[in-house]
């Protein structure tokens, strides 16, 4: 995992395409023209996924009163990073930085800086491997897991197969977390186009990426045992439109939803 | 479209600027540049170098051009057309024209206009980052200057271009250094002291990035030699890579080069020490001096 391979596509650096990066590879850039081949809208799709994540945060910081945050699967710095939302609203917000590529990691300590009154960490480690994550030192110097933490996992689930055992990570990623902490998750879904989607997961798995469409139900379940704020899962979209600057048109194929732990 | 204040970038980027959005209208439409070319009666080969910001614009060829491309709006055509305009217009740097070979200027300006400057250094200490006894004894060292008032005012230019990092919406600089330029003493023990001093206090600016390639890393992708990866605030402009040269430089810009460059300059970040390191390297490099 620490070795940088640019032959093979990888998603962090798909998304950065999507969204008008430039830190991508041809490997990258090809499977991502062939997602938008079968999925024409997936550029709008990307970015209501990043307005979702700003408004899921601001709702953190503003109405719950949440001031640390474990964000897997960061991706390569764009705009709206969870901490510059965080910050705006709280300067003193902290927030621990996970991803599986070294690019993201390299870029997230080098583009990414805290106001004086917060933190930042970055750990090079994997969803897969929750236990990797909470045992790094760096969690324990950033975060003080005695107090309600935000777990941001957005565009992430559709990367971990049942094999992976979604549930499993879940629970033991929130049984680190102090009560009153929330669940912030996305996960892409066929229930509105399940041709393009079902499309998307051919040409993301040939290249490598695991994707996994969910139901409404099977996404349902990962907040079990959690309070699913208002107004619960929903399209991205639909989620507290107020919160954030007005939404693209179009149909979305994800759902997201908060939730808080008891 | 992006700003282009005067302070933004001089003419070279200004014509990438405005070549990179008639290349946009032009193939939105699906015309050829032949047919673009007729319409204002030239080349397609005219049409070429515009739309890459190699020559310059003549009013009535962009205005022509515009209508082609259905641009209707007053105002878009208004703020092309004074872009375009000021593209012409030379960049500070024209005062030290003199002491600065036409391939550096050409760098000075993209580095101005730039929002992200990647660089790795294998020799120097990288430009941005110079104490002036350091770019004296570099420049004394490589006996590029005869005059002491030449070297002086290679000096001040280097100097000049140094303000680029404090002024208002600096771009980031983004530095990999190898150890071997942190310990070579240019200018002996006292001034070389005084640049890693300098270094030490880069690191604490908020649009500073700075990395050590240690020895330890061993053998790395970069060690055939220095560049630069310039990344714009326009979406629609490429990367550059500027490669430097004895007696000329190198602008690369297709996206197969850039691409391979890239990836050298993500492995040596991958490899290098994390930039939160950086000040205690420096300063034990210091200690060892």
């Amino acid at each position: 995992m620490n070795e940088l391979n640019t032959d093979v596509p990888q998603s962090a650096r798909v998304y950065d395409y999507w969204l008008g990066g430039k830190d991508n590879f041809p490997a990258d850039r090809a499977m991502a023209e062939a997602i938008a081949q079968q999925v024409p809208s997936i550029r709008a799709q990307v970015r209501a996924q990043r307005a979702f994540m700003g408004r899921a945060v601001r709702f953190l910081v503003a109405e719950a009163g949440v001031r640390q945050f474990l964000d897997i699967g960061t991706g390569i710095p764009s705009a709206g990073n969870v901490h510059e939302v965080a910050q705006e609203l709280a300067p003193e917000s902290r927030v621990v930085y996970v991803d599986n590529d070294p690019i993201v990691l390299t870029h997230s300590r080098a583009l990414l800086s805290s106001t004086p009154g917060g933190q930042l960490a970055f750990i090079l480690a994997d969803l897969r491997q929750p236990e990797s994550i909470l045992d790094d030192p760096a969690v324990a110097r950033t975060l003080d897991l005695g107090q309600p933490v935000g777990l941001v996992l957005v565009g992430i689930m559709h990367h971990l197969r049942d094999d992976d055992d979604p549930q499993g990570i879940l629970a033991t990623l929130l049984d680190a977390l102090a009560p009153g902490s929330y669940l912030v998750l996305t996960q892409s879904t066929p229930d509105f186009d399940p041709e393009a989607m079902r499309g998307l997961a051919e040409v993301s798995e040939r290249g490598g990426i695991p994707n996994v469409p969910r139901s409404f139900a099977d996404t349902e379940r990962f907040f079990s045992g959690l309070e699913l704020v208002e107004p619960g899962l929903v399209p991205l979209p639909d989620w507290r439109p107020d919160l954030g600057p007005a939404q693209e048109g179009g149909q979305s194929y994800a759902y997201g939803g908060i939730a808080r732990k008891r | 479209m992006a700003e282009f204040g005067s302070d933004r970038g001089g003419p070279t980027v200004q014509r990438m600027l405005v070549g990179a959005k008639l290349r946009r209208l032009r193939t939105d439409l699906g015309l050829t540049r032949e047919q673009a070319a007729d319409h204002i009666r030239a080349s397609a080969w005219k049409i070429h170098r515009l739309e890459n910001g190699q020559v310059g614009f003549k009013d009535r060829d962009l205005r022509d051009l515009l209508d082609l491309y259905q641009v209707e709006d007053p105002q878009e055509v208004a703020d092309t057309l004074a872009m375009a305009r000021e593209a012409n217009h030379p960049g500070w740097w024209q005062h030290y024209g003199d002491v600065l070979p036409a391939w550096f200027r050409a760098y000075v300006d993209l580095e101005s206009a730039a929002s992200l400057i990647r660089t790795y250094e294998g020799q120097f200490v990288p430009g941005l980052l110079q104490t002036d006894d350091y770019i004296r004894a570099v420049v004394q060292g490589a006996h590029l200057e005869r005059s002491g008032e030449e070297v002086g005012r290679r000096v001040r230019l280097r100097m000049a271009r140094q303000t680029l990092l404090t002024r208002e919406q600096p771009p980031r600089l983004w530095a990999v250094v190898d150890e071997a330029a942190l310990r070579r003493p240019v200018g002996g023990r006292e001034v070389m002291r005084g640049q890693l001093e300098r270094l030490i206090d880069a690191t604490k600016l908020a649009n500073v990035t700075l990395q050590v390639l240690p020895f330890a890393a061993g053998a790395h992708p970069a060690m055939v030699g220095s560049f630069s990866i310039l990344r714009f605030p326009d979406q629609e402009l490429p990367d550059v890579v500027y490669l430097e040269h004895l007696t000329s430089a190198s602008y690369l810009s297709k996206t197969e080069e850039v691409d391979r460059y890239l990836h050298v300059m993500e492995s040596i970040c991958v490899r290098a020490a994390p930039p939160d390191r950086t000040a205690e390297l420096l300063g034990r490099i210091l200690d060892e001096l």
